[in-house]
Parts: C-alpha cells; sequence; structure tokens
C-alpha cells in the first residue's frame, strides 16, 4: 500500500535523510529568442537526496526538460543557483562544466543516443575511456553491468543490431559505468513498449538500490510514475506538488 | 585511443562519399607530385646537359674577356694553372680551350659562330660533346690531319654541308688583322640545346693557335668539371683564392638562367601543392561540415556527456586527416612508382614538344622526386587536415548539446 505525504515548503525529499546532492533555490529561466518571452522555469526552489528515484511530471512545455538540463549544467539558469554537493554550478565555464558533468552526471536520453560506430560494450565504456579509466577496470565494471541488467553476451553488438529496450539498457550501462552521483534520465522509457519498460524500470530500480545511485526522470509514462519514489509535479514552469510516495 | 576508433569508423559510415573524398585526395596529389616530377626531371636534365656539354662547373677567363669576347685576352701559362686546379679536392678534370668569333661561310651560305678550339683528349675528360656526334661517319677528332672540325647538325643544314665537306672560317687573328682557314667537317654532334648548337663549331686547339698566331701555353677560357655538381659552392672559393687575378665563376655565375631554373623547382612543388590542397582543402572542408550536421545529435550527446573540445576537436582532425592522408597516400604512392618507372626509361614527349630543344629541353624527360619532396607533401597534408578541422569543429562547437539531442 502507498502512502502518501506532501511536503512543506521549500519542498524537500527527506525519505531517507540521506545527505542532499542536489539543491536548487530561485531558479528562473527565460527565453527571449521569439517575439513572446517564454518562462520555463519561474521559480524553483527544491532539493533532492542521495538515493533518490524521483519523477519529474507534467503537462508537455511545463518545464520538464529544461529543469533537467539546469541540475544537468546542460544550460544556465536566468537567474537562480543550482548546488551540486554543495558546489554552486551556475557560475561554471563550459569547458569546466563539461569535465564536470563527465565526472559527477550520468544521462539517458529517450532516444538512446549511443555512438552507433561503437559495440554495446564500447558505447557503455565510453564514459570510463573519457575519464581514462584502466581498461582492466573498465572490463570489470561493463561486465558487472551487463550482467546486472541481463545483456551479457551482447557486448560486441553494434547499436543498431540491438532492440529499442536492449539499446537504452546499454545507455543505462553507459550513464551508470563510471558510478556518477546522479542520473538524469528525460523520457527514458518514452520508446519502449511495455516489456521492455517495465524490464528497464526493474533494472534501474534494482541498480538505484544496490549502488545507491540518484534517479530523477523526466517523464509522462504512467508506468515510471507508478515506480517512483517521489513525484514532483510542474505546471508553468513551477513546482505544483511534490509527493513522497512510500511504497 | 577510442577517440580515433571512433573517427576512423565514422570515415566507414559513409563508403562512398569518403572514397570519392580520398580518391581526389589521391588524383590531385599525384597530379602535383607528377607535374612537379616532370619539370624538375626537365630543368634538372636541362642543367645537366648544358654543365655537361657547355659550361662545365666552374670556368676561369681573362677578367676583360668576358664583355668584348676580345681574343688578346688570355689566360697565360694555362697548363700551370690547369695543373694546380687539378690538385684542388673535389675537381675531376680541367681542359682548356681557345673561343673566338668568327665567320663560317661555303659556297652556299655565311654564319657567324663561336669558333672553340679544344684538346679533344682534354675536352673529352670535362664535355659530353664527342657523345653527341649523330651521323655513323663522323668522328671525334680521330683524324690525324689538320683543320678538321665538328658541327652541329643545325648548322650543317643551313650551311648545306656533311662529313667531309669545307667550311672557311674568318676571324681576325691575334694582331687584329683578318685571317682565315678552310676546316673540313669531321663530324656533325646535336646536343639538346638548338641555340648551342647553332652558334658553336669546334676545332683543333692547337689548328686555332696556330692560325690566330697565339701566344703560347694561353688559353681564353678554362673548364672545370667536379665530382659533383654541388661542390661547386665550396670549390669555386678555393679558386678564386688560388688565381685572384681571373674571373672564377660557378656555372650559376655564367648562366643564370640555370640557377634560376634551379631554384624555381625548389618552389615549384611548394606551388604547385599548396594550389592543390587549398582546393581539396575546401573538398574535405565541405565533406565534414555535411558530417556535422548529419550528426548533430550524436556531438550533442557526446558533449552533453562529457567530452570536451578538445577531444570534440581531436575527433574531427581526426577523421579530417584519415581522410586526407588515405588519400595522400596512395598519390604518394602512385608518384612515387610514376617517378621511379619513367626516371628509370624516360617519359618521351617529342610527339608533342616541338620546340622544346630550342630552349634547351630534352624531349626524353625522366621525372624526379626527391625524399624532400615527399616530406613536403606530408607536412602540407598535416597541416590542410588541421586547418580544415577547424571550421567544422568551430560549427560543432558552436552547437548547444541540449539542442542537439533534440535535432
Amino acid at each position: 500500500m502507498k502512502k502518501e505525504t506532501k511536503a512543506s515548503s521549500p519542498l524537500r525529499g527527506d525519505k531517507r535523510g540521506a545527505p542532499v546532492i542536489i539543491e536548487v533555490r530561485g531558479l528562473h529561466k527565460t527565453y527571449t529568442e521569439t517575439e513572446v518571452e517564454v518562462k520555463a522555469i519561474n521559480g524553483i526552489d527544491l532539493s533532492f537526496e542521495e538515493g533518490e528515484f524521483t519523477a519529474i511530471v507534467g503537462p508537455s512545455g511545463c518545464g520538464k526538460t529544461t529543469f533537467l538540463n539546469m541540475i544537468g549544467g546542460l544550460d544556465v539558469p536566468t537567474s537562480g543557483k543550482v548546488f551540486i554537493n554543495g558546489t554552486d554550478i551556475s557560475t561554471f565555464s563550459s569547458s569546466k562544466m563539461i569535465d564536470f558533468r563527465l565526472n559527477n552526471i550520468g544521462f539517458v536520453f529517450q532516444a538512446y543516443n549511443l555512438i552507433p560506430v561503437l559495440t554495446a560494450k564500447e558505447n557503455a565504456e565510453f564514459i570510463m575511456q573519457l575519464q581514462g579509466r584502466p581498461k582492466a577496470e573498465r572490463d570489470k565494471r561493463i561486465a558487472e553491468l551487463f550482467e546486472a541488467i541481463g545483456i551479457a553476451g551482447k557486448e560486441n553488438i553494434k547499436p543498431s543490431r540491438l532492440s529499442g529496450g536492449q539499446q537504452q539498457r546499454v545507455a543505462v550501462a553507459r550513464a551508470l559505468a563510471s558510478k556518477p552521483k546522479f542520473i538524469l534520465a528525460d523520457e527514458p522509457t518514452a520508446n519502449l513498449d511495455s516489456k521492455a519498460t517495465a524490464e528497464l524500470l526493474d533494472i534501474m530500480h534494482e541498480l538505484n538500490r544496490q549502488e545507491k545511485v540518484t534517479f530523477i526522470f523526466s517523464t509522462h509514462d504512467k508506468r515510471v510514475i507508478e515506480r517512483a519514489e517521489r513525484i514532483i509535479t510542474l505546471e508553468d514552469g513551477k513546482v505544483v506538488s511534490d509527493i513522497i510516495v512510500n511504497i | 585511443m577510442i577517440i580515433f576508433r571512433i573517427a576512423w569508423r565514422n570515415i566507414w559510415r559513409h563508403k562512398v562519399r569518403s572514397s570519392i573524398v580520398m580518391f581526389a585526395v589521391t588524383v590531385g596529389l599525384f597530379g602535383g607530385l607528377a607535374s612537379t616530377a616532370i619539370m624538375k626531371g626537365m630543368v634538372m636534365d636541362m642543367v645537366k646537359n648544358n654543365i655537361e656539354n657547355e659550361v662545365s662547373d666552374i670556368q676561369i677567363h681573362n677578367p676583360k674577356y668576358p664583355a668584348n669576347n676580345e681574343i688578346r685576352y688570355v689566360i697565360q701559362n694555362s697548363s700551370q694553372v690547369m695543373d694546380s686546379i687539378k690538385k684542388v679536392d673535389g675537381v675531376k678534370a680541367v681542359c682548356e680551350r681557345t673561343k673566338i668569333q668568327g665567320m663560317a661561310s661555303t659556297a652556299s651560305k655565311a654564319t657567324g659562330v663561336i669558333v672553340i678550339g679544344v684538346e679533344p683528349e682534354l675536352e673529352k675528360k670535362v664535355t659530353g660533346i664527342y657523345r653527341c656526334l649523330t651521323d655513323s661517319a663522323g668522328t671525334y677528332f680521330a683524324s690525324k690531319h689538320r683543320n678538321r672540325m665538328l658541327i652541329s647538325e643545325k648548322l650543317a643544314k643551313e650551311l648545306k654541308v656533311k662529313i667531309r665537306s669545307k667550311v672557311v672560317i674568318t676571324f681576325q687573328d691575334f694582331d687584329g688583322n683578318l685571317t682565315g682557314a678552310s676546316f673540313k667537317v669531321e663530324g656533325i654532334f646535336k646536343t639538346q640545346n638548338d641555340l648551342f648548337d647553332k652558334q658553336n663549331v669546334f676545332v683543333r686547339k692547337s689548328d686555332l693557335d696556330r692560325i690566330l698566331d697565339m701566344p703560347p701555353n694561353s688559353a681564353h677560357e678554362i673548364a672545370i668539371l667536379l665530382n659533383s655538381n654541388d661542390e661547386t659552392y665550396t670549390v669555386l672559393p678555393v679558386i678564386k683564392k688560388m688565381f685572384p687575378q681571373y674571373l672564377i665563376e660557378g656555372w650559376f655565375d655564367i648562366n643564370p638562367y640555370l640557377e634560376m631554373s634551379t631554384s624555381m623547382t625548389k618552389y615549384m612543388l611548394l606551388i604547385f601543392m599548396s594550389i592543390i590542397m587549398l582546393a581539396l582543402g575546401f573538398v574535405i572542408v565541405n565533406t565534414m561540415l555535411m558530417v556535422v550536421l548529419e550528426r548533430t545529435r550524436e556531438l550533442g550527446m557526446v558533449m552533453a556527456i562529457g567530452m570536451n573540445k578538445k577531444k570534440v576537436f581531436k575527433m574531427i582532425f581526426y577523421e579530417t586527416s584519415i581522410l586526407g592522408s588515405v588519400g595522400a597516400l596512395l598519390g604518394i604512392v602512385v608518384s612515387a612508382l610514376f617517378a621511379w618507372y619513367f626516371g628509370n626509361n624516360g617519359l618521351d614527349i617529342t610527339s608533342f614538344s616541338k620546340g622544346f630543344e630550342t630552349f634547351g629541353y630534352s624531349t626524353v624527360i625522366h621525372p624526379i622526386l626527391e625524399t624532400s619532396d615527399y616530406i613536403e607533401v606530408i607536412v602540407m597534408v598535416f597541416f590542410t587536415g588541421l586547418i580544415a578541422s577547424i571550421f567544422p569543429t568551430i560549427r560543432a562547437l558552436k552547437m548547444k548539446p541540449e539542442e542537439a539531442i533534440r535535432e
């Protein structure tokens, strides 16, 4: 049975009382490229603790992806601050931000975005290679992950010969391989069928528990929302609810 | 390593397109290298023939002689001078000549010529005229009779003479009196320089000295052949120091056109290849821009997950370089084979090179490519790759990863 708890403002997830790894304060993002000014994020204050399995939901255009881009250092807020482990990343230069992303954040995209010329294993170890990790360490980690996500034996297959579900598993392995502080998954199940979605969610949930990695999803998918332990709803760039779900 | 692996595999994602670019580079490079090799071969052949048959490596004159070629400005004690020069390191052979201007006439025509009096055996060691006899009936001063001459094929035609025909040559003697003698044609020669052939006839120095009443042991010109053409620059100062009273010149001073042609060959490759590489650079830039455009999402993704600008540049540079260098390697191999084959067997362009010989160029070319040429080309390919990478990289780095991923 699920027990729902509405968090007080500022909205905080305090499911486990674990250390806060992401904290945003007074976050605003306004796009002025078009004639009409668009306030994609309109004053968000949130924090995320280590080991969360959180879904950010809301209608299209509510600012889910923009919010994910802000905390993932892919976009810069118009105002407000993003703290990762207490460090304000909104002041980072683009080069420093790239390095920061490389060593701290894992990404899972809707369209998998694997490198088509690399095999499944090469894709999964790509970030570790960019980090300069030794081969033995990479091999060990990828073997563990492929076993855990159920694609052992597919190491030398190119993405084009894998199913959508398998490709997304490889993308999850890539995101997890370097043991990032948190993983941002933007609509990770949008292109998957029910079976593949259920399997992928099982895998991610299991890894969340085993490796204590924080997962933050932006999603429309009911199946993801049902598995989330915290559900943040955005509307017009604002948080309208932040629910801790105790399973 | 992973960056190189991605770049290499990316190249083969579009096999046809990449192959076309590589082929263009191959053809471009071969075109540039082959043209350079042909030009170099032509010029070097001309220089070699000129030095061998005409100017030699170093010449010595009385300082006043070259102005008007006046008969009285001689090198005295010429045999002692020659003996001293023979002892200089790098000197292969030395000969002396009496050289005057005269008028050669036959029953049908008269023409101005330069009469070169040579010592046949010494001359043989310095110049290659004896190798240029065309008429099988002719010989190179084999006759023991006096007043024999070698005349060029061109001049023989003009004067309408053949072997054993008589030609009367008139000139001023040492005292300024008009004198002349009849010479019998003993050999007919043909060099690769029509101008030289038209102007010069060869006689024995002893015959000419006698007719001119030249002072004994004197000459107008001493010609020196060195072990190697390149040694001219080192031997010349030594001889100049030995005989400061004479005008001593290297082949490049005597015929500045040769020097100019030689230096031109050094820049020829650079000029040809710069133009070709510029054109190929545009082809490569265009291809790489297409690549960047096609892979917007992929590039956005790798930048999002942490591939820094340096690595993005590296990836594009590797792809550009592979496109350039695979083509370049093939181009170099084909050019090397071309230069090797025709360098040994000669490239006969007689059928479409009328007039080449007028300017001293051979019609059988031996293309030349030196190691430095290959190195120059490799360096140019590298820099073309580097420069051609910049524009596509700028385009790639301008992308916002979050937008690129959504493309």
